[in-house]
């Protein structure tokens, strides 16, 4: 695993260092703006204690959100991206920062702050000469504790197309890529502890005063200031080039190699720049809001999950009313779906090829004969959903002889070894591509269709002309023995999805 | 003589609890005045009704003849020293911030004055100059108290308020400091509110002795009539056995 882990970062390490760099910005602006805000709050609860007790409560309440509901809140507002990881960690960041600042201030001996008002100092004065550099060694020891944990807390910042080490985590994850979980885990951890030690020396350096101690802890302080206005500043100036499309996809291995098939093609026949956010969380219900709104300008999507999810008509989708879904997109959405790849990611009923082969078995219809002889395999859910098994058995006329619950990647080793005879799987799944076994027609159309394509907003289409035609030209190109082929590249023979992209490209020849 | 600091029938409780009753009194300009009575007398709200950080329930505290209410407080607090018990020099500054705070506050620009207003003070009060980068947790409780004194008086104020500032440091240390503080009044000629609960302290200072008890004058006068003629029971047995020394 080590050996695996160390050929990936090596052989990939301007990847892996640029989302190490985009980890760091998300955090250090997160950071900065949580020292000010949570600062700035911390003093005037100090100043004003009665407001204290409701202001700390308040905080401590969205401390206590989880995660992930918190993203979830914050998408409708500030949409997909590194503004809304860094609102999050931003929220997260500033209890304890509030805290510190508060009880740091609040145990500064009575004494001394009597003393300092009977000398005649202001309000204001007693803060900045007395209250805040003694109460400073609580608050860095704030400082340094939320700084490492916005740094961990940063690596869920991908789920929402955000940035950083999560990508890797989360791309890990979704093509089965353990290495590149572990790769990018183990880079924040060492993120963390490397911001811990640097700031654990810093505190120590503001604990020491001989008069160079003073220099250095000036010098350093105005490093300190010079490097967050910097993060600020590189982070609000460079806001979206013009000539950019911006590609959204799902977070599923086949959409990770449509993305990169995307970005290839249109960086190699147009001027324009691609900003890919692959596998965004939530797929469809997080990217459609961000379509709608203009963060995105593309995204590979399905038709059923079309008509269903974005549409929210019901009902069974068939291919049939295509036409129809078109021009709701257009109406509605000024959207457009534009490049049908070919492929129908659906569900689909197999046996094994040597049942298929021994009963002649070539749709689900010729199934129901058998079935009484089968044992019938799936995931647990699929026996409890509503248009799992009961439905399929009511719609074919099956009765299996028995039926067993598989975790979801054990089923086509269970299929192999003959403990089960039939089971479902989706149309393209990698593994797919190299089991023995054989998919049935769904010839009385009990999946919905689920053919993939691009949806695209009109306003890009209009601009640049280009586009379309480059879409276009992938009508009808990927079969799903094509995509299955694909997707088990990456899952099962760890190959990159850039790498399967361009292979194909090339096969089709598509490639410059 | 002129008038420093008068108090007009000042009342001052806490809840239930009455500290100053009916206070009427008066201060001359350059007396040094110790403040003496038991614990709880109302000696220290006393002083501090004089830099206004606490204000009478009723009547009125006139510094050189204006109502403190009416005062600009941070400006009357700027022109009046303040040193108070124990050690509450400023823990994160060195000798000389700590003594150039006032001066600090009043001239920001003029560096040159502010230390050579330290220097000076650091001289008068007895402090070697090689203390000035040293924090007050790197110096002798005596050298503490020194810097308090050189602090507040720093600014050259009119006034000087002094509560119970010696009351950490060793006899031996504590003697030195009187002798100091002494001496620094001769050469000043400021007025001096200074409280203490040592008796001997109170006599051997002041120019003038208040005996205070519950929230209501007992004598004011000078150490000698103080030992002659006590005025009233309370002052008798507080200075019955320094009569009995002396």
């Amino acid at each position: 695993m080590l050996q695996t882990m160390w050929t990936l970062f090596t052989g990939r390490t301007g990847f892996f260092l640029g989302l190490l760099g985009e980890h760091l910005k998300i955090s250090l602006i997160a950071i900065a703006i949580a020292i000010l805000l949570g600062g700035a709050v911390g003093i005037l609860i100090s100043e004003f204690q009665r407001s204290a007790k409701p202001t700390l409560s308040v905080i401590n309440f969205l401390y206590t959100i989880p995660s992930i509901s918190m993203l979830g809140f914050l998408i409708p507002f500030s949409g997909i991206g590194n503004a809304t990881a860094v609102i999050a960690l931003t929220v997260y960041a500033l209890l304890p920062m509030v805290r510190n600042t508060h009880t740091g201030i609040a145990n500064v001996d009575p004494a001394i702050l009597e003393a300092a008002e009977g000398m005649g100092s202001t309000r204001l004065q007693i803060l900045w000469k007395v209250k805040l550099p003694l109460a400073m060694p609580v608050i860095m020891s704030g400082i340094r504790s939320m700084a490492t944990m916005t740094i961990a807390l940063a690596g869920i910042a991908s789920f929402i197309g955000a940035g950083g080490l999560g990508v890797a985590i989360y791309r890990g994850i979704t093509t089965n890529n353990a290495a590149m979980t572990m790769v990018g885990s183990l880079l924040i951890a060492l993120l963390a502890l490397l911001v811990d030690a640097l700031l654990g020396f810093v505190e120590k350096r503001m604990r020491r005063r001989s008069a160079g101690a003073k220099r250095a802890k000036r010098a350093l302080a105005v490093l300190a200031v010079l490097v967050c206005a910097g993060i600020v500043v590189t982070a609000i100036l460079p806001g979206r080039h013009k000539d950019t499309i911006h590609i959204a996809t799902k977070p599923m291995t086949e959409q990770y190699i449509l993305g990169e098939m995307l970005d290839i093609l249109i960086e190699q026949d147009t001027d324009l720049n691609v900003e890919l956010t692959q596998g965004v969380g939530g797929g469809t219900s997080n990217i459609q809001p961000a379509m709608e709104s203009g963060e995105f300008d593309l995204y590979p999507e399905y038709t059923g999950t079309g008509w269903n999810m974005v549409l929210k008509e019901d009902g069974l989708y068939t291919e049939d009313l295509f036409d129809k879904m078109q021009q709701a997109y257009n109406d509605t959405l000024d959207m457009r779906w534009v490049g049908m790849y070919g492929f129908n990611n659906t569900f689909g009923l197999v046996v094994r090829r040597e049942i298929a082969e021994q009963y002649g078995l070539e749709t689900c219809s010729d199934l129901a004969a058998v079935a009484g002889q089968l044992t019938f395999g799936a995931e647990y859910d699929f026996f409890e959903r509503e248009d799992g098994y009961d439905a399929l058995c009511a719609a074919y006329g099956l009765g299996f002889k028995k039926t067993v619950d598989l975790d979801i990647g054990l089923k086509y080793q269970a299929i192999d070894q003959g403990k089960i005879d039939a089971m479902v799987i989706f149309t393209t799944d990698g593994q797919l591509s190299v089991a023995d076994v054989k998919v049935l027609e769904d010839d009385k159309g009990f999946y919905p269709s689920y053919l993939c394509g691009n949806v695209v907003r009109n306003g890009v289409l209009e601009q640049y002309p280009a586009l379309e035609s480059i879409l276009q030209s992938l009508t009808g190109s990927i079969t799903d023995e094509d995509m299955a082929c694909m997707n088990y590249a990456v899952e099962g023979e760890g190959q990159e999805p850039r790498a399967v992209a361009e292979g194909f490209l090339r096969r089709i020849n598509r490639l410059k | 003589m002129k008038t420093a600091i008068e108090f007009q029938r000042v009342t001052k409780a806490y809840g239930s609890k009455v500290v100053l009753d009916g206070f009427h009194w008066a201060v001359e300009k350059g007396a040094f005045v110790t403040i003496i009575g038991s614990s709880g007398c109302g000696k220290t709200t006393a002083l501090k009704m004089v830099n206004g950080l606490i204000s009478p329930d009723a009547g009125d505290v006139l510094v050189n003849g204006e109502s403190v209410k009416s005062h600009d407080l941070i400006g009357l607090r700027r022109n009046i020293g303040y040193a108070i018990q124990g050690s509450v020099l400023f823990p994160h500054m060195t000798v000389e911030q700590n003594i150039a705070y006032v001066p600090n506050l009043l001239n920001k620009r003029d560096k040159a004055r502010t230390k050579a207003a330290v220097e000076k003070w650091m001289g008068i009060v007895g402090l070697d100059a090689e203390l000035k980068p040293r924090y007050p947790d790197e110096l002798s409780g005596g050298q503490q108290q020194r810097v308090g004194i050189a602090r507040a008086l720093a600014a050259s104020p009119e006034i000087l308020l002094m509560d119970e500032p010696f009351g950490a440091v060793d006899e031996i240390t504590r003697g030195q400091l009187q002798i100091e503080l002494r001496r620094i009044y001769e050469q000043t000629q400021i007025t001096v509110l200074f409280v203490t609960h040592d008796i001997a302290e109170a006599l051997n200072l002041g120019t003038m002795v208040l005996v205070m008890d519950e929230g209501k004058i007992q004598q004011y006068a000078p150490p000698s009539e103080l030992l002659q003629a006590p005025a009233t029971p309370f002052v008798k047995r507080l200075v019955e056995r320094e009569r009995q020394i002396r």
